[in-house]
């Protein structure tokens, strides 16, 4: 007999049907009755004082039912951390960017809220603004938050190791500086958010978001409502890529124009405002020293960052540590000494991305190739030679249980025939590698670990009850699959209740890929929990000891002789004709170290496991046009153990389309004077069916110790290395390293230029 | 804006409707007929999430005033199954895994089926070309193209 039943195979996902046939019910789907359109009156101006607001006129005109401005709020400013709290969700005295929101309108239709929101009056003082990392730090910047010198918001400290004695042990030092401006998440759905008060005061809310209960308490601390009166409810969500997990000003304004109409209201964003009033990634400026010895292997890093964190805090700690985190859990770095800042802009604010930090990551990777080529080491043994290793801990102390990263190089580029392209492609044809690595989640307070409830019907049929979310991912189907495989049922036999903070209890959210690690692990815990009492209640009908009995196909039966056997609706009805319960309960707290903290204690174990990955791309650049073709892309990752195969494969190929094709060729964002100037589909360039190359897919499986069934991470490693390959590979193609990306085609041709202007002199 | 009524055929359904003729038929189909499958993500023409049929070819119903879609054979995601059976262009999505978040998939679906319908057997160039106006976030479109190979007449 196969070991699983489900688990590790390619079953259909139980969410896509509804998509396929758009039954699938997002949030900008929802309809209730009487329900209100709201709009948002926006910040035209970058930095400036608000004088006064007038709302009279607006609410005058026949339709608008409700006007919200600051002086509905409690006027508190809220923050993820106790040290960030910055932002007020309608600020009181200055907007600190444009598309700021200012006031709301919620309205009978859609041309009334508008004419409305053109009729609401606010008088400015305009203030002096910054714009980029460089003048913000300078003295006598502007300060956008009085608490905040030189407009620093975070720096992250972490110094381990003797990075002096390294350097000077060095065989060969080099330093290099790689920039790369913002780019945007570009989900699928724009926001948006339906929000209802009832006659109790219970708030009813939709929305896409990574997190029910991240949502939920700070909306019941804003709106000074009792966190059992907030009820976030299941929706489906249209992608979040590392958005979407923290509260919205979106969310809270929805809610004071349902409170203060007393109807339902929702919002629904434009492209434009998801691309400017909601969180996006950070730009980066990453300075990196590193020494090497003869062989190519790290003896010290020193490296500096900065990122434009825009005007507020948001998820400012980990958003400065993760770039570092990713690389020193990739990479071996013993001695090393990292500076990030997050400095403060008037432009949009910034928040976690899947792809985040392409600066850093890629510009590690490159330097490692530009070392490589002054010791006369190829790309493939200087990763060889530096790649992190089960067993080790990483510079900031946290122990690898399990690590396939050697496996991923060695597979990649055995796939894509590297020993046979390095060196000898001809001219303009270029191959490079990228590797990278990623949590399973991190120390997250309260809401870091994930319980999960199991009850049955008296077919034997079940219900599991978990906060775990799904953005478009798969993790509903996973559930399903774990639950179904623990007890033997079908697919078809469970039923899901997710992501509801009335009903399902505490997850830290699809966030930092801890969904299959500690939210599966919990679902598994539950069933096997319903499991134990089951077995025994059988036991006692089957006259066997209940360790010789085991579930499948809905029976439970003894492993010795399954001829004996009893079905589980038998037991079910037993327990419930017992007043028994049967019910499962499960809750999974991963390993890390409670003390770690982002900024004052970056150190202990970070996350219970982490996922490796590889990507290797080939590209062939057109010198006259700066084009590049991707000629295959082959993407390799340790995901601990593959649940279902297909799943995983989708993920690592749209890892590669948004990381690589997009991240490192087309995707950015253009400003002007705080502005974005490509907010919109037409010119913000995210990759089309034609773009994309033939993606190979390796899974790599490690079985880790303490995964559910050895699983860790599906697919994240890859969308983080698949830039780092690409940019490797382009500029293996043009030969010459570009430190600026995206590796667009003016920079590419400019490159070219000047390579062979030099050439030309140098003749 | 004076009110105008129209006359629409959506999915062999008869509709007739009140309203300011300088309205989008997506906005009539989500927000009067409550046909949500339809998305809107870029509202200018450029995504292909609000995709639907009319007379057979795929439009963008952002783009279309609802008076342009009088007269025509509407077919929206909702008319594409029935009977308790969806299309198989429904289930080659189903089964190769070329559906994620599923914002882009009823407007993604739409324009395969078309396709099909016009070409059944496309090469790989001709599905990615067809599919190229409907953008994707998640899937990177791999298996979206094999979904759509698999049914082609070659594929079957
Ligand atoms: S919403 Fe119509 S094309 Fe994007
Ligand atoms: S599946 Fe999410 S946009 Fe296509």
């Amino acid at each position: 007999m196969e070991k699983y039943s489900l688990i590790g195979k390619s079953v259909k996902r139980i969410d896509v049907t509804s998509k396929a046939t758009g039954e699938a019910i997002f949030s900008a789907d929802i309809k209730l009755s009487r329900m209100l359109v709201g709009k948002i009156l926006r910040s035209p101006y970058p930095h400036a004082r608000i004088i006064r607001i007038d709302t009279s006129e607006a609410e005058n005109i026949s339709g608008v039912r409700a006007v919200v401005t600051a002086s509905d709020t409690s006027g508190d400013k809220w923050g993820v951390f106790r040290y960030t709290q910055d932002q007020q969700f309608l600020p009181t005295d200055k907007v600190r960017y444009v598309g700021e929101e200012v006031a709301a309108v919620a309205a009978v239709d859609e041309d009334t809220a508008i004419k409305a929101l053109k009729l609401i009056r606010v008088e400015y003082e305009e203030l002096p603004a910054v714009f980029d990392v460089e003048s913000a730090r300078k003295p006598g910047a502007p300060l956008i938050h009085e608490q905040y010198p030189s407009n620093i918001n975070i720096n992250i400290k972490i110094d381990v190791g003797d990075i002096e004695k390294g350097f000077q042990e060095s065989y060969y030092v080099r330093e290099d500086t790689f920039m790369a401006p913002e780019d945007s998440y570009f989900q699928g759905e724009p926001y948006a958010v339906a929000a209802h008060f009832d006659q109790s005061g219970n708030l009813e809310i939709w929305m896409p978001n990574a997190g029910p209960h991240l949502k939920a308490k700070p909306l019941s601390n804003v709106l000074k409502i009792p966190l059992n009166k907030v009820r976030v409810r299941k929706v489906r969500i249209g992608g979040a890529f590392g958005g979407r997990s923290e509260i919205s000003p979106a969310d809270v304004i929805c809610a004071l124009l349902a409170k203060k109409s007393q109807r339902p209201v929702k919002i629904v964003y434009t492209r434009e405002e998801n691309s400017i009033a909601t969180r996006q990634a950070h730009s980066m400026v990453a300075t990196i020293k590193t020494g090497v010895d003869k062989e190519g292997r790290v003896l010290a890093r020193d490296i500096t960052c900065y990122m434009d964190g825009g005007a507020y805090s948001s998820t400012g700690p980990i958003a400065v540590s993760v770039p570092f985190l990713c690389m020193e859990q990739a990479y071996r770095m013993d001695n090393v000494r990292y500076n990030g800042y997050r400095i403060f802009t008037n432009k949009p604010v910034r928040g976690m991305f899947r792809t985040h930090g392409r600066a850093f990551a890629c510009g590690i990777d490159l330097q490692l190739d530009m070392i490589g080529k002054e010791l006369g080491l190829d790309p493939v043994q200087m990763r060889l030679n530096n790649v992190r290793k089960t067993g080790e801990y990483t510079s900031t102390k946290s122990y690898i249980t399990s690590c396939g990263m050697t496996e991923t190089v060695l597979k990649t580029t055995e796939k894509a025939k590297w020993n046979e392209k390095w060196g000898k492609l001809p001219p303009y044809h270029g191959i490079g590698i990228g590797c990278n690595s990623v949590q399973t989640g991190f120390p997250m307070g309260i809401r870091g670990g994930s319980q999960a409830f199991i009850k049955f019907n008296e077919e034997g049929g079940i219900s599991v009850i978990t906060g775990i979310v799904d953005n478009g991912q798969g993790n509903d189907s996973m559930i399903v699959q774990i639950a179904a495989e623990e007890l033997g049922l079908d697919l078809n036999n469970v039923q899901l209740i997710t992501a509801d903070t009335e009903v399902t209890p505490s997850d830290p959210g699809s966030y930092s890929m801890c969904e299959t690690f500690i939210g599966g692990n919990a679902v598994r815990l539950a069933a096997r929990d319903a499991k134990k009492k089951l077995l025994k209640i059988a036991s006692e009908a089957l006259k066997v000891n209940a360790d010789r009995l085991d579930l499948r196909d809905k029976k439970i039966f003894v492993v010795d002789n399954p001829e004996q056997s009893i079905s589980m609706s038998k037991v079910v009805r037993m327990a419930l004709g017992r007043g028994e319960s049967i019910s499962g309960e499960g809750t999974y707290w991963p390993k890390v170290d409670s003390r770690r903290e982002w900024v004052e204690n970056p150190s202990g174990q970070l996350s219970e496991t982490f996922s490796f990955g590889s990507v290797v791309a080939e590209v062939k650049v057109d010198p006259e046009t700066g084009k590049v073709d991707v000629l295959e892309v082959t993407a390799a990752q340790d995901v601990g153990y593959a649940l279902n195969p297909k799943v995983i494969e989708g993920q690592f190929e749209g890892g590669v389309a948004m990381g690589g094709q997009g991240g490192m060729l087309s995707e950015y964002v253009l400003w002007y004077n705080g502005r974005v100037l490509n907010p919109n589909q037409l010119d913000y360039m995210v990759p089309l069916a034609t773009d994309m190359p033939k993606i190979n897919n390796i899974i790599v499986e490690t079985i880790d110790p303490n995964g559910p069934y050895g699983a860790k991470e599906a697919g994240m490693s890859v969308a983080m290395s698949a830039a780092q390959a690409y940019c490797s590979a382009v500029c293996n193609a043009i030969g010459v390293n570009i430190k600026e990306f995206p590796l667009t085609p003016d920079k590419i041709l400019t490159a070219i230029e000047e390579k062979e202007k030099f050439k030309q002199n140098i003749k | 804006m004076d009110k105008k009524t129209i006359l629409l055929k959506i999915n062999d359904e008869e509709y007739s409707i009140t309203t300011c003729p300088n309205r989008t038929l997506l906005e009539i189909l989500r927000d009067d007929l409550s046909l949500t499958g339809a998305k809107e993500s870029c509202g200018e023409g450029a995504c292909g999430a609000c995709t639907v049929l009319l007379d057979g070819l795929p439009m963008r119903s952002c783009l279309l005033l609802v008076t342009e879609a009088e007269g025509k054979e509407i077919t929206t995601i909702e008319g594409l199954s029935g009977n308790g059976k969806l299309d198989p262009i429904q289930d080659a999505f189903i089964e190769y895994h070329a559906i994620q978040c599923g914002f882009c998939s009823p407007g993604m679906i739409l324009t395969a089926y078309s396709l099909l319908k016009n070409n059944p057997d496309p090469d790989e160039e001709e599905i990615r070309h067809a599919i190229s106006g409907n953008i994707c976030r998640c899937t990177g479109y791999a298996k979206i193209v094999e979904a759509i190979q698999a049914i082609s007449t070659k594929g079957r």
